[in-house]
């Protein structure tokens, strides 16, 4: 029985008793069933819409549970351009995610700009809220939103706190 | 070809040869820019010269493509050209019935920037024109709902005229997420 991805801590009696910590267990239970809330606004979204659907396929590693309630997630996804307009849009959503909660930031825009260097834009989202992993790109490809979403999990599996934990319990 | 060109070209556009004849006192200039007619027109009868356009049996203008505006403060060549009028309000029109598309040009003069709203002729004027508002800070008397429509409520400024800097002017740095009614 394989079951050493509970991690390090793990042992076995008998073949039937796993001796593990609480945290593992909780751990590796979310790290493989992460629900993304889609925050898309720009073209970035197409590149997350084709990560989702059946050529990419992210439910290969248990994120494919797409909400549009951030009640029901855990993983917000910011693709595309932010204004000053949407920014507390996008705080309220992220405010209303139950912890703990992670986010990537996808792409040029949401993560510094990109080229859009004018006065509705805002600067990167991580000036108003926490971000765990950032991708580069414009658009980033399937690839790299897998690889971030990889990232993440590997966070989770590490037991780190979210980036927001610091800032929720202030 | 050749040949059918140039008739083309001899015979005027039904459109001009009407406004001639009904608004010649409106009509400060035509043109044509690349095959769609333009006409600039005076502010006071900009309303008058678009019901026309827009209630005339044969023309019948009846679809408005577009509201917007254009900040000419820095195209010295326009401004002398319409008496130092610092915006031109364009509407573009399209006829189904064969006349095609006009472009009505309306110079709006920096210490007067109201002009009468056409939303009573198209109601598909409302958001153009708040836009318009938004953008240029052209006011438009007798819409029924002039308010902001792409920046947030408390924006202050219109982002589009030429002397508005690219970067803003500390929006981005000074956001308040208490400010706003999300
Ligand atoms: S980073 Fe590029 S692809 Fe993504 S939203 Fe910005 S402009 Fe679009």
């Amino acid at each position: 029985m394989g079951l050493d991805f509970v991690g390090q801590g793990a042992g076995q009696t008998d073949g039937n008793i796993i001796t593990t910590t609480i945290d593992k267990v909780v751990n590796w239970g979310r790290k493989n069933s992460l629900w993304p809330m889609p925050f898309g606004t720009a073209c970035c979204a197409i590149e997350m819409m084709a990560t989702l659907a059946s050529k990419f396929d992210l439910s290969r590693f248990g994120s494919e549970a797409i909400r549009f309630s951030p009640r029901q997630s855990d993983l917000l996804i910011v693709s595309g351009r932010i204004s000053i307009k949407m920014m507390p849009v996008l705080k309220r959503i992220y405010d209303q995610m139950p912890d703990p909660k992670w986010v990537i930031s996808m792409g040029a825009c949401a993560s510094c700009g990109g080229v859009f260097d004018t006065y509705t834009l805002i600067q990167g989202v991580d000036q108003f809220i926490p971000v765990d992993v950032y991708i580069p790109g414009c658009p980033p490809r399937p690839e790299d939103l897998i690889d971030a979403v990889l990232q993440v999990q590997q966070k989770i599996t590490s037991g780190a706190s979210p980036k927001g934990v610091e800032v929720i319990y202030e | 070809m050749n040949e059918e060109k140039e008739v083309e070209e001899q015979s005027k556009p039904l459109v001009l040869e009407k406004l001639e004849t009904h608004h010649s006192d409106a009509l400060l200039a035509q043109d044509e820019a690349r095959g769609t007619i333009v006409v600039v027109v005076r502010k006071d009868q900009a309303y008058a010269v678009l019901e026309y356009l827009k209630t005339d049996p044969e023309l019948a203008y009846t679809y408005l493509v577009d509201v917007t505006a254009v900040d000419n403060s820095q195209m010295e060549s326009e401004l002398m050209q319409f008496d130092y009028a610092r915006f031109m309000v364009v509407y573009q029109l399209y006829s189904y019935q064969g006349q095609g598309r006009v472009r009505v040009k309306v110079p709006v003069h920096e210490n007067d920037l109201s002009i009468t709203s056409v939303t009573g002729l198209w109601q598909g004027a409302n958001w153009l024109e708040r836009e318009t508002y938004d953008m240029f800070g052209i006011n438009f008397d007798g819409h029924p709902d002039l308010r902001r429509i792409l920046m947030p409520d408390d924006f202050e400024g219109h982002p589009l005229r030429k002397d508005y800097p690219l970067r803003g002017r500390g929006e981005r740095e000074r956001f308040n997420f208490d400010k706003q009614n999300v």
